[in-house]
């Protein structure tokens, strides 16, 4: 069993009691659809007096009774289907979000943002069809077949008019069979051609706004739209092909079951009731084409699982069980190296001691690893050979709590995660002592509703969203690590967040990625990497006297 | 605000002649419905149960002949479909096309990331369903009418009793319809912000880990996915609506023909007439029924919902155009007038957000060549977009060569000032299309005159030729800016701001180009990506946040330790960060001032 028909089992018994229920009032419905025609047709019968009967309406409760099946049981069966749907789907995204966020951010990050989203949203919601299309599945083929015993029990011939009718009209209207693949690609080639200069149009969008000629542009953009009709009008003429053939098979085999009907009716071997039911049980019957659309229904439900499983099944990331004894935060890098997914060493054999409550600049020439320095440092991304230890603890060996209470980050361009700004940037805690930290809180202070302003609604420039970015990495207590946070600050505000920073006060281990000359020259200690190896470690004046240091700076 | 059934009726009126040729196909098409109870009551009661089989067969044969006309109406009908739907989806193409360009070169707008899935999606969506809500609502029409005129033709009384039940039915669901849309719409809308939501919290993955908010952001999403089961199943229970109409127009007759037959005989109808009254209702009335109830559920609903989310999302179009558009009074230049002024101007991008600039100061004057520096997100950008008239400064004048840019039109701005973004916008369409963007009338001599000063012969050959098709993906970031530069060279206009305009280019393809441009005459306007930048600048403005400079090269690093910085020159030495903050500007005008004793 693959794993993706373990998921589609999954969903189906996340469905609970409907998929059981389901298949209850399935059959229930099928059973009163494939006796309607017969109890009809002695109905009939017995209206007419074609038939020795108990009385002209005797029959008439038990059509009632049917009918009431029928309709009822369509309506829970309907109803049945979307709430077993909505409950599959469910279940399915909460597992597949969970597994999303324990992934490891590297893991994560090889699934592009969009391709993750349409599995969540719209490949889980063709998975989540899993009940309903099971019960479908094995309930479907019962309405044709029970119709081909219900025609032969009525009388042997009519079976095999329908099926020799069925083969017969089968072979005529193959050649009908029309192929839109043609014009449907030509469709959608237009169409990509119309998205693709909207696109084009979309990106150039300061220019065309400088330049004034945005009617000029919507022209172009449109300019494919008459090979779209053209190719439109191709996909409905296929369409009306295939309308015209259905218009045909069903209503020719109703009427060839009524001639051999009609002459035994004549040889008095049938009543006109029975012809009657004989009507309708081939126009059920006819509905064999349905059995192949379940079949897709089915495959859908499966690819939507198989795609899911493909994420499902990243190893998600571990944490450890020990918890950070008291300590002042000393950081130690033993024999760190980082791989490039070819193999390359980004980070070679890093060793690195940084005392607790140290500030710790990291410089180097674009490319030599600052940012991957910084990402290995507090368990961003796991190194792929040696180990890096926080107060004497390797970091896998924390739990998720302790890791993320001690170690906070500060990126160049953070993305805030959650609906209010308060959420965003205490994620549970109070966000005001370390928004004010940022230098942030005033800007916070003058959004509609503050703290609880819904983050969708901010307006806020690269700096303004770094500091909210940097007031979020503020709460860690024992390790802030800022890569390139502060660079889209202006020098007044990176001054003011620099003293927060750099304040004797401040007890945490502090590693800061950044190319600016203050940072290094505030710093306890910087650690200047070239070609992911360190080159040197020392304080900035002293490593100032050497001209190749000075030039990192300068490019 | 245009609504759905504004549309609709305009586009029903507006193909008039289409629809008719389509009721015709469709008589056509109901043939057989209205001939089947009919015809198999003169086969069963004139045929088979005459003792005449032969009658009973040509009858039949009769009805297969129908079946065939049937079946071509069926085939014209879809065919002609294309001449109702095709032109609807080319409205909305253009409505959409013209809404997100419209959108993303309004005053402060931008591009909407959405608007791709909207050109194609949902205006494919909107275009199937509709075709889908003609055929249904057609069908059930011609189906059920043909249906009734055959019962009338059989036994009149008879077509009376079905209609009643069929019509009830029909008015159930009618007035079911506007709640079924309500919550089809919230279906939609649930969908759509849990698509948000993930949307931002996998886009912030990384972060989300490293802020420890793990299990927070998974309940973030989980509350959506939840709310969307919830809306999930408040629509599953409109199936007992759909079932109700069912009943009652679908089923209701066929008990109600039951209880007539005796009647029907009594009045001289043979069996076979009970028949073909029966066959009327479950082969005729009731499928058509079935379709039209199933068929409005499901993509009717869809068709009405996405409609309205596509017009909602297209409005903002009209607004933006509906901007009163002042009078430009006649150009009264003169050397004293400088090419670009600012006054006392401030903006920010959100009500409550701080001020990219504020008071703000600039004059520059004719023939002047100015870099403008800083670090990044600092306001360059904001800044060449508010001289060029592209956003609207909340206080402040703007004046280009003396006119004011507020009020004028695009098209008169773009005569007066030639804006180059960093992000070099061509497209494709024949090379002589795109170097000829801003001035489409250009001579061919003057053209190759200017492909021959900026040095491009070497890429228009490259790439076949004035005539041949330019495909974006076949330049380089820096080819693509050499292109959008030629563009600026052959404007009408006399000021040109370049923002990071030559930010791809190699430093000495950059130094070419920008030297030809202070070459043309006119006022250039440099947002330096480089220092060289600068040093080739006549004066430079820094923008550092709070303050703003104004000075040539060498003034600005004798005063302005930031301007040092970002120079990378570090003639003094390490510097402490603390030791040297910059001055912050305490008044309306910036501190040093950006509006110094020019001319």
């Amino acid at each position: 069993m693959t794993p993706a028909d373990r998921l589609l089992l999954r969903a189906v018994r996340a469905a609970g009691w409907w998929t059981p229920a389901l298949l209850v009032v399935t059959l229930a419905g099928v059973a009163a659809e494939l006796a309607l025609p017969a109890v009809l047709g002695r109905a009939v019968d017995a209206a007419v007096g074609s038939a020795p009967t108990s009385g002209p309406y005797g029959w008439l409760p038990v059509v009632a009774g049917l009918v009431a099946v029928i309709v009822v049981t369509g309506a829970l069966r309907d109803y049945g289907t979307g709430v077993a749907a909505a409950r599959s789907t469910a279940s399915l995204r909460h597992l597949l979000v969970r597994h999303v966020f324990a992934l490891d951010p590297r893991r994560a990050a090889r699934h592009p943002v969009g391709e993750l989203v349409g599995r969540l949203v719209g490949q889980v919601a063709d998975a989540g069809q899993a009940a309903p299309t099971a019960v479908l599945a094995v309930t479907a083929t019962v309405p044709p077949l029970g119709s081909l015993v219900a025609l032969t029990l009525i009388d042997p011939w009519l079976g095999l008019t329908f099926v020799a009718g069925l083969v017969i009209l089968g072979v005529l209207l193959r050649t009908f069979v029309a192929d839109a693949s043609a014009a449907v690609a030509g469709y959608q080639q237009a169409q990509g051609l119309l998205a693709g200069r909207l696109v084009e149009a979309l990106a150039g969008a300061r220019t065309i706004a400088a330049a004034g000629t945005a009617d000029r542009e919507v022209d172009r953009i449109l300019a494919p739209v008459d090979a779209l009709r053209e190719h439109g009008a191709r996909t409905w003429s296929v369409l009306a092909r295939a309308a015209a053939r259905g218009a045909v098979v069903s209503p020719l085999l109703q009427l060839a079951v009524v001639a051999v009907g009609g002459l035994a009716l004549a040889a008095g071997r049938l009543t006109p009731g029975e012809l009657l039911a004989a009507v309708q049980y081939a126009a059920l019957g006819a509905g064999l084409g349905t059995v192949v659309s379940t079949l897709n229904k089915l495959v859908r439900a499966r690819a939507g699982c198989r795609r899911a499983t493909d994420v499902l099944g990243e190893p998600v990331r571990r944490y450890g069980t020990r918890a950070l004894p008291a300590g002042p935060g000393e950081l130690r890098l033993c024999g760190v190296t980082v791989r490039s997914d070819d193999g390359r060493p980004l980070l070679d054999r890093v060793d690195l001691h940084v005392p607790g409550g140290a500030l710790l600049a990291v410089v180097g020439p674009s490319g030599s690893g600052k940012s991957l320095l910084a990402a290995v440092a507090g368990r961003l991304r796991d190194p792929d050979e040696g180990e890096v230890r926080l107060d004497g603890v390797p970091l896998p060996e924390l739990t998720h709590t302790a890791l993320h209470t001690a170690v906070g980050y500060g990126f160049e361009r953070p993305v805030l995660v959650g609906a209010t700004v308060r959420e965003a940037v205490g994620h549970g805690r109070d966000p005001v002592p370390t928004a004010r930290a940022a230098a942030i809180h005033d800007f916070v202070e003058r959004l509609p509703v503050r703290y609880d302003t819904e983050l969708a609604d901010v307006a806020m420039s690269g700096g303004e969203r770094q500091r909210l970015g940097l007031a979020r990495a503020m709460r860690a207590d024992r390790l802030l690590i800022l890569d390139d946070a502060l660079s889209s600050l202006d020098t007044v505000t990176a001054y003011r967040v620099g003293q927060a920073l750099t304040a004797a006060a401040d007890r945490r281990t502090r590693v800061v990625v950044g190319y600016r000359v203050p940072t290094a020259a505030a710093a306890d200690l910087v650690v200047w990497l070239d070609g992911g190896r360190v080159r040197a470690v020392g304080p900035h004046l002293l490593l100032w006297a050497d001209p190749a240091y000075r030039a990192v700076f300068r490019s | 605000m245009t609504t759905v059934g504004a549309v609709v009726r305009a586009a029903l009126r507006g193909r008039r002649a289409a629809l008719w040729r389509l009721a015709g196909w469709s008589v056509a098409e109901s043939l057989p419905a209205a001939a089947a109870g009919l015809l198999t009551a003169r086969a069963v009661d004139d045929g088979f149960l005459a003792g005449r089989p032969l009658a009973g067969l040509l009858w039949l044969a009769l009805l297969g002949g129908a079946v065939l006309v049937g079946a071509y109406g069926t085939a014209r009908a879809y065919a002609l479909l294309g001449d109702v739907v095709e032109p609807f989806r080319d409205e909305l193409l253009h409505r959409v096309v013209a809404a997100a360009v419209g959108q993303a070169t309004a005053a402060g707008g931008r591009a909407d990331d959405a608007v791709v899935a909207r050109l194609t999606h949902q205006v494919e969506l909107v275009r199937d369903t509709w075709a889908g809500l003609l055929m249904v609502i057609r069908g059930f029409l011609f189906a059920a009418g043909a249906a009734l005129i055959g019962l009338v033709s059989l036994a009149a009384p008879v077509a009376l009793v079905v209609a009643v039940p069929v019509l009830a039915g029909l008015g159930l669901f009618v007035v079911a319809l506007p709640a079924m849309v309500a919550r089809q719409r919230q279906y939609v809308l649930a969908d759509e912000r849990l698509g948000r939501v993930a949307v931002t919290a996998v886009s912030g993955h990384r972060d989300v880990v490293a802020s420890g908010a793990r299990d927070r952001t998974a309940d973030w999403v989980g509350e959506q996915v939840d709310a969307q089961a919830r809306v999930e199943r408040r629509l599953a229970t409109m199936a007992a609506t759909r079932a109700l109409s069912l009943a009652v127009g679908g089923w209701l007759p066929v008990l109600a023909v039951l209880l007539s037959a005796r009647w029907l005989v009594e009045q001289g109808l043979g069996p076979g007439a009970v028949l073909g009254a029966l066959i009327y209702v479950v082969r005729g009335v009731q499928p058509a029924l079935h379709t039209l109830v199933q068929g409005v559920a499901a993509g009717g609903l869809r068709f009405a919902v996405t409609l309205d989310r596509l017009l909602r999302t297209s409005a903002h179009l009209d607004a933006v155009h509906e901007r009163p558009v002042a009078t430009v009074t006649a150009p009264r230049a003169s050397t004293a007038t400088p090419a670009l002024s600012l006054r006392g101007v401030t903006f920010r991008y959100g009500p409550c957000a701080a001020p990219v600039l504020d008071g703000f100061d600039l004059d520059v004057p004719d023939g002047d060549h100015l870099a403008i520096v800083g670090a990044s997100g600092i306001g360059k950008s904001t800044l060449a977009n508010l001289v060029a008239g592209i956003l609207h400064p909340q206080a402040g004048r703007v004046h280009l060569g003396g006119l004011p840019v507020a009020g004028a039109s695009p098209a008169e701005l773009a005569r007066r000032r030639v804006l180059i973004p960093q992000e070099a916008y061509v497209f494709t369409a024949p090379v002589r299309d795109n170097l000829a963007y801003l001035r489409p009338d250009v001579p061919q001599e003057v053209l190759e005159r200017a492909v021959a000063r900026l040095g491009l012969g070497g890429l228009v050959r490259r790439l076949g030729g004035y005539d041949a098709t330019l495909r974006p993906a076949d330049l380089s970031a820096g080819e693509r800016q050499q292109v959008a530069l030629l563009r600026a060279w052959l404007s009408p206009a006399r000021l040109v701001i370049l923002d990071e305009a030559t930010c791809h280019l190699d430093p000495p393809t950059e130094a070419r180009l920008e030297r030809a441009f202070a070459e043309r005459p006119g006022t250039l306007v440099v947002i330096a990506h480089r220092v060289s930048s600068a040093l080739r600048a006549r004066r430079v403005l820094l923008l550092d946040g709070a303050s703003a400079l104004l000075d040539d090269h060498e003034g600005l690093l004798e005063r302005s330790a930031t301007y040092r910085e970002l120079v990378g020159y570090w003639t003094d030495g390490p510097e402490r960060v603390r030791s040297s903050p910059t001055p912050v500007r305490s008044g309306r005008r910036p501190d040093g001032s950006a509006h110094p004793s020019w001319p």
